[in-house]
């Protein structure tokens, strides 16, 4: 994508699009517009963005740019429970599949990894959840005001519903929004993996 | 053929153009606008009960005043436009755009058309995110409108939300407004939460009831937000 621009300038760009890109999708679910939301959930596209960065890359580049993005998550949302290990092992177990072993078309198999790691990291997001509430079921007066953590945990029974309806919804809305994110963003990292693979 | 038409022409006009009128309005009925009745007579009927409760909440005031009553009387809300929705499919958020600049802080009580909306939890000089009452980890220390049966609402992450009673047997109906409580210490006193749907009194911990949210959540474009200081909290 970026042959045309002199040599000592496409690796700046191409990192700068990089970052850009995965601010933007940490962003991303505040807007919600047609198409957009399901029940009142939109895509996961910090997830996105993960799977799409790991698809071609090794374990280490999945787990740093899924701590990345979960802590810039956590900061639009909050920091317990932390978005960072969902992210983080979402990244690593795509970068372990291997994908190019098994599926040839790109979108297609990009979208269903999507579906598999929605599932995981929802379910992740709600064994975190479970722990807490635990943990917290002693103390039941949460120093409430401006608490991080509302003001009092999550019930049992609330949480896996949570969890259920998150993930059926997210995955389907994910995974066929995933290609939207996928696409540019593969044409835009390509020539980089061009020279690894070499 | 001339002579047809000259005098099909002068029909018409003895009639005063009833046929070119009548097929012009059939002709353009696809474009006029259709008068809903019921909508102009509910809104309408609206705008009264709103200036009844305009009178009645002056008179009250007037009448506190009178009695010396102190109360916590909200001043004006902050207008401010709802720049986000949750960035998390966990929590039940809005990232208001109006922060500390504007003096906003957290604890504050957000409203919108309809009623309560939630509380400020984190500002920004110039955004604030909010937690919505349908939150799960929101509670809300609401009453019945009508019987003032006291209980706690919990989010359930949607427009409905559950009303959990202290009282075993609480008088409570189908269609019952809710409004926050005075024991609520996060929340002023006698705000509009939602009306009652269903009750389930045979729930296990406590009777239950399900609250349909009266402001809309989901389609909200602007909110305004009340400054308030929570009450200190009872620590045993």
């Amino acid at each position: 994508m970026f042959q045309h621009l002199p040599l000592p300038l496409r690796q700046p760009v191409s990192g700068l699009i990089t970052a850009l890109s995965g601010i933007l999708a940490t962003l991303a679910p505040w807007i919600r517009g047609p198409g957009l939301e399901l029940a009142g959930l939109t895509p996961d596209w910090p997830l996105i963005w993960v799977v799409a960065w790991s698809v071609r890359r090794s374990v280490w580049e999945g787990a740093v740019a899924g701590l990345t993005l979960g802590f810039l998550q956590d900061a639009l949302t909050s920091s317990r429970p932390t978005h960072a290990l969902e992210l983080a092992i979402v990244g690593i177990l795509t970068a372990r599949l291997q994908k190019q072993r098994y599926v040839q078309e790109d979108f297609i198999s990009v979208a269903l990894i999507v579906f598999g790691m929605v599932v995981i990291a929802e379910t992740l997001m709600a064994l975190q959840w479970t722990l807490f509430s635990a943990a917290t079921l002693n103390t039941p007066t949460l120093s409430s005001l401006g608490s991080e953590l509302g003001d009092a945990p999550r019930s049992l029974a609330s949480i896996w519903l949570t969890h259920q309806k998150n993930t059926l919804i997210s995955a389907i809305l994910s995974s066929l929004w995933a290609p939207v994110l996928y696409l540019p963003l593969s044409a835009c990292w390509d020539p980089q993996d061009a020279k690894k693979a070499k | 053929m001339s002579i047809l038409a000259m005098g099909l022409a002068l029909a018409i006009r003895q009639s005063n153009g009833k046929v070119l009128v009548e097929s012009y309005r059939w002709m353009t009925a696809l474009w006029q606008p259709s008068i809903d009745h019921t909508l102009i007579m509910s809104q309408a009927a609206n705008q009264e009960l709103q200036a009844q409760v305009a009178e009645l909440q002056y008179q009250n005031r007037e009448l506190k005043k009178l009695l010396g009553f102190s109360d916590q009387i909200l001043p004006d809300g902050l207008p401010a436009p709802v720049i986000g929705r949750s960035a998390d499919h966990w929590w039940q958020q809005l990232t208001l755009a109006r922060g500390s600049l504007q003096q906003v802080k957290p604890g504050d009580v957000v409203m919108a058309p309809g009623g309560l909306v939630g509380r400020v939890q984190q500002v920004t000089p110039h955004t604030s995110r909010i937690l919505l009452i349908s939150d799960p980890t929101s509670r809300v220390g609401v009453m019945v409108s009508r019987s003032r049966h006291m209980g706690v609402m919990r989010g359930s992450g949607s427009q409905t939300a559950i009303l959990e009673f202290f009282d075993k047997n609480p008088k409570v109906e189908v269609g019952d407004n809710v409004v926050t409580s005075g024991l609520s210490s996060l929340y002023p006193a006698g705000l509009v939460v939602g009306k009652v749907r269903a009750i389930n009194l045979d729930a296990s911990p406590a009777p239950q009831a399900q609250v349909d949210l009266t402001a809309p959540l989901g389609l909200m474009e602007w909110g305004l937000i009340y400054s308030y200081v929570p009450a200190p909290t009872l620590t045993p």
